[in-house]
C-alpha cells in the first residue's frame, strides 16, 4: 500500500478537522438545525456521521464548505480548525483556495451535480486548472490518469463525453475522480450512494474506499446506512434532530451502543439470516425545528425518558472509564443496563 | 446537423402556405375595393372594368390565388397597385434598412437586458435587483412612441446632438447612418431589453439552484467564474430562444417608431400599403416577414441545438 505515513494506521497526533460547537439556524425558525455539534477526523481516518434525513448531517458538511446558502442559513457559533485555520472564518476567497484543493466535496445526486454543457474531461481538468499551476495539456492528462483511477471504461473516449451520455453510476465515478484531482486531505462524502442502484452502491463505496488507502485522504462520510457504516467508518457520530447523540469509535459503538436512539436505529436494521417477525422500528417522528421540545430531543420518542431528560439537553460525555475513551454519549440514563437493569440489552 | 436543418425547413413549408392562403384571404375579406383607389377621382365604368381585368379581380377568388402563389414561386411578388413598381423591389430597398434598425436594437437590447438579468439574478432581493426591476417595469410599460417623441425632443431638439429624422444607408455614410439610427434602436431597443432582462433573470434563478453550481463552488471556482461559466451558459439556452425571436419581430418592421423617426423601413411600407389598399405590397411585406419569422425561429433552433450537447444527440 503506497504513501503509509498519512495512511489509516499511523499519525495519531493533531485532527486534520476539529469541529467545534457548531450551531446553525435557518431564519425564521424556532430552533437550531444544527445545534452545538463537535466532531473530529484525523489524518487518513473516516468519520462516518448517521441519522435521518433532516437531522442536520448534510448541513453540518455543507457549513464545512461554505456552500450554505447564507441567508437563508446562519452560523451562531463555532469552529471549523483545518490546518490551523478556522474554515467557518475565512472570507469568500481563501475558502476558494481551500476547496477542491485541500477539502473536496462529492455529493448525493450524480446525475445533476455535474454541469451538463461541459464534458466530463473539460469538468475535471478545470479543477486541476484552478489550483495547480499547470497547462491545459497536462490538466487533460490528468483528468485522464483520474477518470482511469476510478475506473471508468474506456477513459479516453469518456473524456468527451457529456454527463447525459453517462450512467448514474458512472456520473459519480467521474465526480470522486473530480474531487480527488488533487489530492486533497480531507473529501466529504453526503450519501454519495443513496441515489444509485443497490450494487452500484457497493462498488462506488469499494471506490472509495481503496482510493482513499491509495492516497491517504481522510473522509467524512454522511449516510443513513449503518451497513455502509459498520464497513468503512473508523469512528461513528449519531446525529438526532440538529446534536450528536453519541460517538465513538465504530467498534465500541456498534457493540456497544448506549443512546436509545442508537439502540433503535441498530435493531431497526434487518439482517440477513434470522427473521424475527416484524422489524423493529423507533416510534414518533422526528420533531421538526418549529417543534422541538426542550431538553433533550430524542425524549418524546424514548421509551426510557424522564423528567430530567425533559428539563435540560444532556452533554456528550463519557459513560464509564472501562469503555474506549473515544465514546461519548448524550444521555442522562446512560449506561442503560445499569440504570434499568438490562431492559436495553 | 444538416439533416437536423433540411427537416426544420421541410416543416417550415407548410407554415408558409398555410401564411399565403391567411394573409391572401384576410386582404380579401377587408371592406374596401382596390380598383376604386386605383382609379381615383374619375371613377368611370370603364377604367374600372380595364383595372378590374388587369389585375385578375373580376377571376374567382380560388384563381386570384393561384394566380398570386404561380407568382410568387417565379419570384414575382406582383406590382405595387399605387406605384406600379414591382413589390419584390419594393421590399429589396426597405429591407436593408429594416435590418439595420433590428440589429442596431437587439445589440442595445442584449448589451442592456443580459447583464441587468444576471445581475439582478445574483443580487435577488437587494436594491440591485430592485431597481433592475423598476427599470425593466418602465421599459415594458413607457410606451415607445412616447420614449420616441421625448428622445427626440431633448436629444435633437434641446441638445442639437442627433439628427431628429431621416435616413441614410450606412453603405454610403457610415457615420451618418449611425446617427439617424440609433435613437430609434435605442427606443426599440429599451423595450426589448426589459423582455429580456426578465428572462435571463427568471432562467439565472432557476439555474443558480443547480446541483452543478453548487459543484463549481465547491471546486474552489471564483464567484465570477461560476456565475458566468456555469450558470450562465446554461441559463443562456431559453434567452437564446426568446432573443431569435424578438429579432425575428423586429424584422416585421417597427411600425410607430418607423413613423415617428421617419424611417424608410418595412414597418412605414406596410402602413402605407394598408392606407391606400395596396394590398400587393400588403401581401407581399407579410408573407416577407412570416417568412423572416420562420428563419429566425430556425435559427434559434439551431443555436439551441450547438449550444445544448443535450439535444445534440437527441436530434
Amino acid at each position: 500500500m503506497p504513501s503509509d505515513e498519512t495512511g489509516r494506521a499511523g499519525s495519531p497526533g493533531e485532527p486534520l478537522l476539529t469541529l467545534d460547537g457548531l450551531s446553525i439556524r435557518f431564519k425564521g425558525a424556532q430552533a437550531n438545525v444544527v445545534d452545538g455539534v463537535s466532531l473530529s477526523v484525523n489524518p487518513g481516518e473516516t468519520l462516518c456521521i448517521v441519522g435521518e434525513s433532516g437531522c442536520g448531517k448534510s448541513v453540518t458538511a455543507l457549513s464545512l464548505m461554505g456552500l450554505l446558502p447564507v441567508p437563508p442559513a446562519e452560523i451562531l457559533s463555532g469552529r471549523a480548525m483545518f490546518e490551523g485555520r478556522d474554515l467557518l472564518g475565512l472570507t469568500r476567497r481563501e475558502l476558494g483556495e481551500i476547496r477542491g484543493d485541500r477539502v473536496s466535496m462529492i455529493f448525493q445526486e450524480p446525475m445533476t451535480s455535474l454541469n451538463p454543457v461541459y464534458t466530463v474531461g473539460d469538468q475535471i481538468a478545470e479543477i486541476v486548472l484552478r489550483h495547480r499551476r499547470i497547462g491545459k495539456r497536462e490538466a487533460r492528462a490528468r483528468a485522464l490518469e483520474m477518470l482511469r483511477r476510478v475506473k471508468v471504461p474506456a477513459p479516453e473516449k469518456r473524456l468527451d463525453d457529456y454527463p447525459h451520455q453517462l450512467s448514474g453510476g458512472m456520473r459519480q465515478r467521474v465526480m470522486i475522480a473530480m474531487a480527488l484531482a488533487n489530492d486533497p486531505q480531507l473529501l466529504i462524502a453526503d450519501e454519495p450512494t443513496t441515489a444509485l442502484d443497490v450494487t452500484i452502491q457497493a462498488q462506488i463505496l469499494d471506490l472509495i474506499r481503496t482510493l482513499q488507502d491509495e492516497s491517504g485522504t481522510a473522509l467524512i462520510l454522511i449516510t443513513h446506512d449503518l451497513g455502509v457504516v459498520a464497513e468503512i467508518a473508523d469512528t461513528v457520530a449519531v446525529m438526532y434532530a440538529g446534536r450528536v447523540v453519541e460517538q465513538g469509535s465504530v467498534t465500541s459503538v456498534f457493540d456497544d451502543p448506549q443512546h436509545p436512539y442508537t439502540i433503535g436505529l441498530m435493531s431497526s436494521v434487518p439482517s440477513l439470516g434470522k427473521r424475527t417477525g416484524s422489524l423493529a422500528t423507533v416510534p414518533g417522528m422526528v420533531p421538526t425545528v418549529d417543534t422541538m421540545p426542550d431538553g433533550c430531543r430524542f425524549a418524546p420518542r424514548c421509551p426510557f425518558a424522564s423528567e430530567a431528560c425533559r428539563r435540560e439537553a444532556p452533554p456528550l460525555r463519557r459513560v464509564d472509564a472501562s469503555q474506549a475513551p473515544g465514546h461519548r454519549v448524550a444521555c442522562v440514563h446512560a449506561p442503560l443496563e445499569t440504570t434499568f437493569g438490562g431492559v436495553a440489552a | 446537423m444538416l439533416a437536423f436543418i433540411a427537416r426544420r425547413l421541410l416543416i417550415a413549408l407548410p407554415t408558409l402556405v398555410l401564411v399565403s392562403i391567411f394573409v391572401f384571404t384576410l386582404q380579401k375579406l377587408l371592406p374596401g375595393d382596390p380598383a376604386l383607389v386605383l382609379a381615383g377621382e374619375e371613377r368611370d365604368p370603364e377604367t374600372l372594368a380595364f383595372i378590374r381585368e388587369k389585375y385578375h379581380l373580376n377571376e374567382p377568388i380560388l384563381y386570384q390565388y393561384f394566380y398570386w402563389v404561380g407568382g410568387l414561386l417565379q419570384g414575382d411578388l406582383g406590382v405595387s397597385l399605387r406605384t406600379n413598381q414591382p413589390v419584390l423591389s419594393l421590399i429589396a430597398d426597405k429591407l436593408p434598412v429594416t435590418i439595420q434598425l433590428a440589429v442596431m436594437a437587439m445589440i442595445i437590447a442584449m448589451a442592456i437586458g443580459i447583464p441587468t438579468g444576471i445581475l439582478s439574478a445574483v443580487k435577488k432581493g437587494g436594491p440591485v435587483d430592485y431597481i433592475a426591476n423598476f427599470l425593466a417595469l418602465s421599459g415594458l410599460s413607457i410606451p415607445n412612441f412616447w420614449l420616441g417623441i421625448m428622445l427626440i425632443l431633448l436629444v435633437s431638439v434641446n441638445l442639437g446632438w442627433l439628427p431628429a429624422s431621416g435616413y441614410e444607408s450606412i453603405f454610403v455614410d457610415p457615420v451618418r447612418s449611425l446617427e439617424t439610427m440609433i435613437m430609434p434602436a435605442f427606443v426599440l431597443g429599451t423595450a426589448l431589453a426589459a423582455t429580456l432582462m426578465r428572462h435571463t433573470r427568471s432562467a439565472m434563478l432557476g439555474v443558480l439552484k443547480a446541483d452543478y453550481v453548487r459543484t463549481a463552488r465547491a471546486k474552489g471556482l471564483s464567484e465570477r467564474v461560476v456565475v458566468i461559466k456555469h450558470a450562465f451558459r446554461n441559463a443562456l439556452l431559453p434567452v437564446v430562444t426568446l432573443g431569435a425571436l424578438l429579432f425575428g419581430e423586429l424584422l416585421a418592421g417597427a411600425v410607430l417608431t418607423e413613423q415617428i423617426f421617419t424611417i424608410p423601413g418595412f414597418g412605414k411600407l406596410i402602413v402605407d400599403a394598408v392606407f391606400t389598399r395596396d394590398y400587393a405590397v400588403v401581401q407581399g411585406v407579410v408573407l416577407c416577414t412570416a417568412a423572416g419569422f420562420i428563419l429566425m425561429n430556425l435559427i434559434a433552433d439551431v443555436l439551441y441545438v450547438l449550444l445544448n450537447p443535450r439535444m445534440r444527440n437527441a436530434q
